[in-house]
């Protein structure tokens, strides 16, 4: 099929998730203990006010009215208000929103200048040392905690040898520990994935008939050795960008970052649901995007996907 | 007669084949060290209060984030109370919520899968939709909505993390009661008249145990990272409890003069995952068919 | 006749954690312009393993020991790589087995074809998508036009083969080596393709290399056949001749077998391949020879020539008439 049908086909299955991913905050939202009216309303309001408050929101109405308003509003962009800053949710997320988009595509293009050609290399050198080397570092690094090698980072760079800042966002030399912090989470996996893809392809069939054909071995490895072995690459990366999504909660956390991440964690303790609720809701939908994204991207470059689209959604 | 020399033979093959996978674990010496590794902290999550020399929530101020030291292991933290003793018990709730919630995430996941697979129709497709939603969010993302509405506590992180987790188990398992069901030898079961939950339990967990144990591993692991992760951020147990993601969180303020507080129990949760990782490759390669023929052959 | 190709007691090793395995084991034949040879044996006979060597596409753990492959009077085991790739798909070229994972998914079926002239003549492989189809119509793959922007997986197995044979014969080269071109497919597909290398080999004057485990499609459609068992050569001649006067007992075991089946299957000789870790002293076969005498458990048969055969059989040499030739 066309790619263009392959996309619309992707999207219209997302929509189920969506639905479902809003009914799970929904639900969540109602579990929460206390009640929503007062908070807002705050601690002096009278009986009265309280009451119109809860009018104000709608939290009168039967439960399946609620959730009806709820899921126009937010197709509508309507997040819901924050109780501390009394603005538009989406507004504080989009105000924030840069930040963190920043911090997330440095911490991708970091892990991927280092995880690619280390993973390509330790493949094409499967016994050296190397290749062990790069086995041990992605094991450590997958089982290390974020939150701590980032403070690690900090005493070590900002503290001890003072050439980094610790925290906040003012220069452009701000970005360099969280990036890398939040690499770390991305480089183990992804350098034991290209490795084992590369050496994957390498044993396959049609590189020997790339090389019967008398090419020259860069364009056998070029096109037909690493070409190959991307695609079950960039399925990871999609996968793995949830993992760098919440990541980026926790390292915006440690380094003061002032994106949605910190706002999340900031929220909750200052028990501003609507703009937790909010933020996390738009989080997921951004998730959902990506992976529709990636999903596509993988159609492009691998032409088999996109028959099986029917076979149930993604591979 | 006959039936008992068939039995004996099955358990004789079964007990080569575990041999096998012993041999083939061990020979994976980081594997094998890891098993020590993680059994150590399992023991001290067990153990912890009798072996901790002081009482992990004892504060006194006059000696607050002093450095290691002969009285002080691990030094100091910000109250003045032991770290070292912390540690110990922490254990016990970041290990100790790690396992309930892999074990709990576990269960759950299980039967949903089979459940998934098993029936079928309206069920699957209900189940399948409630997995993909789940796999929609990213894990941390959904263990903080659910620590967020459950509230703090140890029960509330437990119930988080298996929520959080349990969709890996029942995709993986329905995958096997497909793979499955289409046998002969479960078409000669049903005919034989044996019922559903009988050849669940006989036929489809046995070849679905390995890959569930390989990923439990993994995903205890996993739950450390997680468990801490929420603790430092301050959602998940209250304060004093000595979690070990608390510890740094409460921490962090004075990393400037005494980073000690933060490195102890980081350094903790990073061998703890590192050896529950390391376990899980061992199991893999242990587990699967293709590294125990090689043994046999070499 | 001209000779392309001489092959002489090569010995191709495989390092494994086994052990030692000696897929080729002092195998020596030639090849003449123009004709197609056919290379029976079953699995572990190391007739994939000369495939590869011919073609110098051995890779490691194998690695030739000892002989000489000289074709066009240079000898292909002492080239560079770069020598070697210049006479990859130009001189010689390999048709394997199995289209599906032989054939890169990602790119269309016309651009790997041209990959071929790329390689040779340098330039972009667009530029040569039109003789691509020209090819394609010369292998009788039905609407060219259509197939050369066809990724793998739109065609069918036997148009698959067809393009494996395309860049087999893009540069019409002195020596095609097809590896069980035809396992892999139906059986009325498997006469085609055969018909097709037969009318390339008359056209193009290419010699063929026909590696198979089936004896009776040699038979019919080959010059010469070589028999190979466990490494080494069993017999080569004419198979016309060797269809009405096999030599070695093996020949002889596998003729009988065709005639009360068409398959070959191994079940009718009885015993089962050695182990080429450990191959038994003396002649391969004589475990499961029926005519077997006492030297054949000590001494390995040279390849005695009679009547314009070479067999490898002490039935056949010294005091029993023939010259030796090794």
């Amino acid at each position: 099929m066309s790619l263009a049908r392959f996309v619309g086909v992707r999207i219209a299955q997302a929509v189920p998730t969506l639905f479902g991913a809003t009914l799970v905050m929904f639900i969540l939202i109602r579990v929460l203990p206390g009640d929503p009216a007062r908070l807002i309303a705050g601690p002096e309001a009278l009986e009265e006010d309280v009451r119109r408050v809860r009018e104000q929101l709608g939290l009168d109405k039967p439960i399946y009215v609620q959730f009806g308003d709820y899921m126009l509003s937010i197709l509508r962009g309507d997040l819901g208000v924050s109780i501390k800053y009394r603005t538009p949710v989406i507004n504080e997320i989009l105000a924030r929103l840069p930040y963190t988009i920043a911090l997330a595509l440095a911490a991708e293009a970091i892990a991927i200048a280092v995880a690619i050609p280390l993973g390509i290399i330790s493949a094409l050198k499967p016994r050296s040392r190397l290749s062990y080397a790069v086995s041990v570092i992605s094991l450590v690094g997958a089982s290390t905690p974020i939150f701590w090698i980032g403070l690690i980072f900090i005493y070590i760079f900002a503290v001890s040898l003072r050439v980094l800042p610790s925290s906040g966002a003012e220069t452009p030399r701000h970005i360099i520990l969280p990036a890398v912090t939040l690499a770390l989470l991305l480089v183990g996996n992804l350098t034991r994935i290209t490795r084992a893809s590369v050496m994957d392809t390498l044993g396959s069939n049609h590189v020997l008939t790339a090389i019967s054909k008398g090419l020259a071995q860069r364009i056998i490895l070029r096109r037909h050795v690493l070409r190959n072995a991307m695609i079950p690459i960039v399925t990871i990366m999609g996968i793995q960008m949830g993992a760098l999504l919440g990541g980026a909660v926790i390292t915006e956390t440690v380094f003061a970052w002032p994106g949605i991440g910190s706002l999340l964690v900031d929220s909750l303790f200052y028990r501003d649901y609507p703009l937790a609720q909010g933020i996390i809701l738009f989080i997921v939908l951004v998730f959902i995007v990506i992976n529709i994204v990636i999903d596509v991207l993988y159609a492009y470059i691998d032409p088999r996907v996109r028959e099986t689209l029917w076979r149930g959604g993604r591979s | 007669m006959e039936r008992r020399e068939i039995l004996k033979r099955i358990y004789e093959t079964r007990r080569k084949r575990l041999w096998e996978m012993w041999e083939v674990f061990k020979s994976n010496k980081a594997a094998y060290a890891s098993l020590y590794i993680a059994g150590f902290m399992v023991f001290i999550a067990s153990f912890g209060p009798l072996i901790a020399p002081y009482n992990p929530n004892d504060f006194d101020l006059s000696m607050a984030r002093s450095p290691p030291s002969l009285q002080h292991p691990f030094g100091t933290d910000e109250l003045g109370r032991d770290i070292l003793s912390r540690i110990l018990i922490g254990a016990r709730y970041t290990i100790g919520i790690s396992v309930a919630s892999v074990a709990l995430g576990a269960l759950i996941g299980v039967i949903m899968g089979l459940v998934s697979g098993y029936l079928g129709g309206l069920w699957d497709s209900v189940i399948q939709r409630i997995v993909d939603v789940m796999l929609a969010f990213p894990t941390i993302l959904l263990a903080i909505a659910l620590v967020a509405s459950l509230g703090q506590g140890v029960t509330s992180l437990i119930v988080a993390i298996a929520i959080s987790t349990f969709p890996v188990y029942a995709r993986l398992v329905r995958g096997v009661v497909l793979q499955i069901i289409g046998e002969d030898y479960i078409a000669a079961e049903k005919l034989l008249g044996k019922g559903s939950l009988y050849i669940m339990f006989k036929h489809v967990l046995p070849n679905a145990v390995s890959a569930i144990v390989v990923q439990a591993t993994y995903y205890m692991g996993l739950s450390i990272l997680l468990a801490s992760a929420l603790g430092f951020l301050g959602l998940g147990v209250p304060p004093p409890t000595p979690e070990w993601g608390a510890m740094i969180g409460s921490g962090r303020t004075y990393l400037f003069s005494s980073p000690h507080i933060v490195v102890f129990p980081g350094f903790f949760i990073l061998v703890s995952a590192l050896s529950f990782n390391l376990l899980g490759d061992g199991l893999r390669d242990a587990l699967d068919p293709k590294s125990r023929a090689m043994l046999r052959r070499g | 006749m001209e000779k392309i190709l001489e092959v002489r007691d090569l010995r191709v090793y495989y390092d494994l954690p086994q052990g030692v395995v000696k897929a080729v084991d002092g195998v020596s034949f030639d090849l003449y312009r123009g004709e197609i040879l056919g290379v029976a044996g079953e699995s572990g006979s190391g007739k994939s393993t000369l495939a590869l060597a011919i073609a110098g596409l051995l890779r490691p753990p194998a690695r030739v020991v000892s002989g000489r492959i000289m074709f066009m009077g240079r000898d292909l085991l002492s080239m560079g790589e770069d020598e070697l790739r210049k006479i990859r798909g130009k001189e010689i070229s390999l048709v394997f087995q199995d289209p599906v994972t032989y054939l890169n998914p990602v790119y269309t079926a016309g651009f790997q074809v041209a990959e071929v002239f790329e390689a040779h003549r340098g330039g972009s492989p667009f530029r040569y998508l039109g003789e691509v189809v020209r090819l394609f119509r010369m292998v009788k793959i039905a609407d060219p036009e259509r197939r050369v922007n066809a990724y793998p997986h739109q065609l069918s197995g036997g148009m698959k083969q067809r393009v494996l044979i395309s860049i087999a014969i893009a540069e019409r080269p002195r020596l095609v080596v097809a590896d069980e071109p035809t396992s892999a497919l139906d059986v009325t597909i498997q006469a085609e393709i055969v018909e097709l290398l037969n009318e390339i080999r008359k056209e193009t004057g290419s010699s063929i290399i026909f590696i198979t485990h089936d004896l009776a499609l040699l038979l019919e459609i080959a010059d010469r056949v070589m028999i190979m068992y466990a490494g080494k050569v069993a017999e080569i001649g004419r198979s016309d001749e060797i269809a009405r006067d096999p030599m070695h007992p093996y020949t002889k075991a596998l003729l009988s077998s065709l005639k009360y089946e068409r398959k070959k299957r191994l079940q009718t000789i009885p015993g089962s391949i050695p182990s080429l870790i450990n191959p038994p002293p003396g002649c391969r076969f004589h475990p499961r020879c029926p005519y077997a005498i006492d030297i054949c458990s000590r001494v390995e048969p040279p390849l005695y020539m009679t009547k314009g055969r070479s067999v490898s059989c002490f039935l056949y040499g010294g005091e029993y008439g023939g010259d030796s030739k090794s």
